[in-house]
């Protein structure tokens, strides 16, 4: 039906230009944090979708984030590199690691690799929080710079120290990002797509399993390191503990936002990441018992709707068909019994 | 490095058997939870952890023996894994994302009640004295990790005996070896997905029980222990209790011995970069079958 | 076309296949043929690269791809088809055929990223006239929406020819591909095999245990005993040959 895809397009552009419009309309300072954290949450989600597109569920999330963070910031405080240049070269960092690590990574699958990626996640995470001169201990890196100003046709000068105008930096960058990722799946979907269904059959025909799946590696951790850049000049400060934003919870967060958003469409992480980032903040009044009620809500979501959020409209519109039919068919009954 | 005395060395490496046996006790519920149900039980940690803290309820609050304690302990854990078994993996099928998700929803639910109801400040519930010493073939040794050992290798023995010996016990078997063919035989799938999750979760309190009386425990240990309880099963292998054990007595003195030999930092990243490896080279375990 | 040179592959310390010399010419079609556990499918496996061999050497078109792995084998022109119906079966017959023409479709990545649509649509275009062909050719053309895990089993085994004549091969290697099937279907896949050579000038090498339809079809066939070639020649000869009829009845005595 057209009209599915028109609706489908008018609140993507609707929603999109809520969220630039937001910030101007809204000036209240904690909900601007909090979206500039969803923003981030839903990258991290949609780089980690990339993955799973090949059929495997890596559980790296937070090594990778950890490469791309402390390397762009150290990159700016010791080199004294541009804050837009070092976040690149964070990605690149990111997505280098990646590469050679993904020798060694994508030789299993299933179980194996979601370990195995763990396992080097914790390594990477161990080595920067005991390489106390790079990452600060216990201490952390503080005083992270934000983004250098940048000037418009040499008229406005634009400068990042606000969490208002930081707030449009990771929105640009993350839609950017997205962009690409979206792009990518339409490009490479098919071969991952097919490689995921049955990795002998696509072998036998020509695709390349290893080399793609390096290659969907790849990608999601450049846009992991991404994230991380964002994440690493945003807060200003960094630090590798095993409760932080690098650590094995911190990854999972990501993996249930992904599922309970729906790991079969590109727009579920999307949806999972904002809702369940949002979540925690909306329940805060709830205190230490907030987790309790966030873990109930994924519990329940699995429950009922195993594609994820994503599902929803269908869902609803299924069951929409349902009542349709039993109201029809009880005034049939009521007609016929007169 | 070499100014460690044999003595410690000897307390380190008795440090590691009361590890490693905690692993190996988590490792075999994980195993026989994924191997009977094929589902990740990833709050399976947190089950672990919930040991420590009800038996410091009911030893430290409540006054009770330690031993009751423990035994009070051991079944109520083993009730959650059959209430977790019939009211959540059950209705939910097989499928591994969606039970995984669940899993750790469950984990978060855990960790967050345990926080609420204990606090976050480590606890820890000494039965004998620490500095108990027990004189054994002329050297010292801790009283209390000698204990935990000698209660863990007779909670193994006891299970292995039970499964050999019960008729559940050989069902138990037989369904974690082949489970179809075993549910052609008129196993029933359900008796048996409740009985892994019970024993399962029970070989975790214990495990938990014993580890919070030698040491200190918070509520975000449960990660940690899945982590330990996750490698010691991949390099054991799966299929094999025996290669189980194994692995899980050379990952806890790995753990006890390296960090007095290498320092923290070498130990814990040493640690994980063995597993890798192994992972790499043969990743059905030392024991297990290759695929 | 394909040389085999001295071919061995050791599992421990058992040879599964041992010192294997074989010859196919261009446009044949090779029947290989043995008792059960003679190594007929490890030695298929080490011609399209799922297997490494311990020594030996894999020469096809006159280029040693004895390294090469199962995907840069497809692309020089070998493919197959698996014992077992392995299929993308969630999806319907078309779209695995379109899957398998994927490889030498001349998509560029450029131009699905920046999604040029004019040459995405001319290249889905190609994609699809091409799969319809094969699914004409092999008969499944009226089956074609339909998923692939709900197709007849011999529908299935059409399905799985027609995902590797997408590739575009030179050489087709089929693993026992009349299993289950009834004489009619055999009989119409022995034609489809025959009018492939015919029509396209592809080389076939055929692991079967049907005796008579391996001896009508076959050009010329080898025969493989615990993994050692004990005959080679046309079906005439075979028949004939003491030491094949041998290794069959010894190997039904240790069935018995």
């Amino acid at each position: 039906m057209p009209n599915r895809k028109l609706t489908k397009s008018f609140t993507l552009v609707v929603f999109i230009a809520f969220m630039f419009l937001y910030p101007i309309l809204s000036r209240n300072m904690y909900w601007i944090h909090i979206l500039s954290i969803v923003f981030i949450n839903v990258l991290l989600t949609s780089s980690l979708r990339t993955i799973n597109l090949t059929g495997d569920v890596s559980l790296g999330t937070g090594g990778f984030l950890l490469v791309g963070a402390y390397g762009s910031a150290l990159l700016a405080m010791k080199l004294g590199l541009s804050v837009w240049l070092s976040m690149l070269l964070g990605g690149l960092m990111t997505a280098i690691t990646a590469f050679l690590l993904g020798f060694v990574v994508m030789r299993t699958k299933g179980v194996y690799f979601s370990i195995m990626t763990l396992l080097v996640s914790e390594i990477l995470r161990l080595t920067m929080w005991y390489w106390k001169d790079l990452s600060g201990g216990s201490q952390g890196l503080n005083d992270i710079p934000r983004p250098n100003a940048i000037t418009i046709f040499g008229l406005k000068t634009i400068t990042f120290d606000t969490r208002f105008t930081m707030y449009y930096f990771i929105l640009v960058i993350v839609a950017l990002c997205l962009l690409a990722l979206f792009r990518l799946e339409r490009s490479l979907g098919l071969p991952w797509t097919a490689l995921k269904k049955s990795d002998v059959l696509s072998e036998s025909i020509g695709i390349d399993v290893s080399g793609y799946r390096h290659v969907a590696f790849v990608i999601s951790c450049f846009f992991t390191g991404i994230a991380g850049a964002l994440f690493a000049h945003y807060m200003g400060l960094l630090e590798a503990s095993e409760l932080g934003k690098f650590a094995m919870l911190s990854s999972i967060y990501i993996i249930i936002y992904m599922v309970v958003g729906g790991a079969g469409s590109f727009w579920g992480p999307i949806l999972g990441a904002g809702l369940l980032t949002i979540m925690p903040e909306i329940f805060r009044p709830l205190k230490e018992y907030q987790p309790i009620f966030f873990g109930l809500l994924v519990i329940l979501i699995m429950f009922f709707m195993r594609q994820g959020l994503v599902s929803l409209p269908h869902n609803l519109r299924i069951g929409w068909i349902r009542v349709g039919r039993h109201l029809k068919k009880y005034a049939v009954q009521r007609v016929s019994s007169r | 490095m070499f100014d460690i005395t044999g003595e410690a060395i000897a307390q380190s490496v008795l440090n590691g058997f009361c590890l490693g046996w905690s692993y190996i006790l988590i490792a075999i519920g994980l195993s026989l939870i994924f191997g009977i149900m094929n589902i990740l039980q990833f709050a399976h940690g947190e089950v672990y952890m919930l040991g420590s803290y009800c038996v410091y309820a009911f030893s430290v609050m409540v006054g009770l023996n330690f031993f009751l304690a423990l035994i009070i302990s051991i079944a109520l854990m083993a009730l959650l894994g059959l209430f977790l078994e019939r009211f959540i993996f059950r209705p939910l099928g097989g499928e591994l994302l969606t039970t995984l998700i669940v899993s750790l929803g469950l984990m978060i639910i855990l960790q967050a009640g345990v926080q609420v109801g204990f606090g976050v400040t480590p606890k820890s519930y000494p039965i004998i004295s620490h500095a108990a010493v027990a004189n054994i073939m002329g050297m010292k040794m801790a009283a209390d990790r000698l204990m935990v050992v000698g209660i863990s290798i007779a909670a193994i023995l006891g299970l292995f005996f039970g499964l050999k010996k019960t008729k559940l016990g050989q069902a138990l078997i037989a369904s974690a070896q082949h489970f179809a063919a075993a549910r052609l035989m008129g196993i029933n799938p359900n008796l048996m997905a409740a009985t892994a999750m019970a024993i399962g979760s029970a070989l975790a309190a214990v495990a938990g029980g014993l580890m919070g009386s030698i040491f200190r425990f918070d509520p975000f240990m449960g990660g940690a222990a899945l982590l330990k309880g996750l490698i010691v099963v991949i390099t054991g292998g799966k299929d094999s209790i025996l290669g189980v054990v194994l692995a899980g007595l050379l990952v806890g003195l790995v753990d006890g011995i390296f960090p007095v030999l290498f320092g923290p930092a070498v130990a814990s990243i040493a640690s994980l970069v063995i597993v890798v490896i192994i992972l790499l080279i043969r990743p059905q375990g030392f024991l297990g079958h290759a695929q | 076309m394909l040389e085999i040179n001295n071919l061995s592959k050791h599992f421990g310390g058992l040879a599964a296949v041992a010192n294997l010399d074989l010859n196919v010419k261009g446009g044949e079609i090779f029947g290989i043929i043995g008792p059960n556990g003679a190594g007929k499918s490890t030695i298929l496996n080490m011609i399209d690269g799922y297997l490494r061999p311990t020594s030996g050497k894999v020469i096809f078109k006159e280029e040693d791809v004895t390294s090469c792995a199962p995907h840069e084998r497809a692309r020089r022109g070998i493919a197959r088809v698996f014992q077992s119906n392995i299929l993308f079966s969630d999806i319907p017959a078309m779209t695995n055929v379109r899957i398998g023409c994927y490889l030498h479709s001349g998509i560029r990545f450029w131009a699905s990223f920046l999604g040029i649509k004019k040459r995405i649509d001319r290249q889905e275009m190609l994609l699809y006239e091409k799969a319809e062909e094969i699914l004409k050719f092999v008969g499944l053309y009226e089956e074609r929406e339909k998923e692939a895990a709900s197709l007849a089993h011999a529908s299935q085994r059409r399905l799985c020819l027609a995902i590797a004549l997408a590739v575009d091969p030179s050489l087709l290697l089929l693993d026992e591909p009349l299993a289950g099937m009834t004489a009619e279907e055999v009989a119409s896949m022995l034609i489809v095999v025959r009018g492939l050579r015919e029509k396209k000038g592809i080389t076939f090498i055929i692991v079967e245990h049907n005796m008579k339809a391996i001896m009508r079809l076959c050009d010329r066939i080898a025969v493989i005993n615990y993994g050692k070639k004990i005959a080679e020649g046309p079906p005439t000869e075979i028949s004939k040959n003491p030491e094949v009829i041998e290794a069959y009845l010894g190997a039904a005595e240790h069935a018995i």
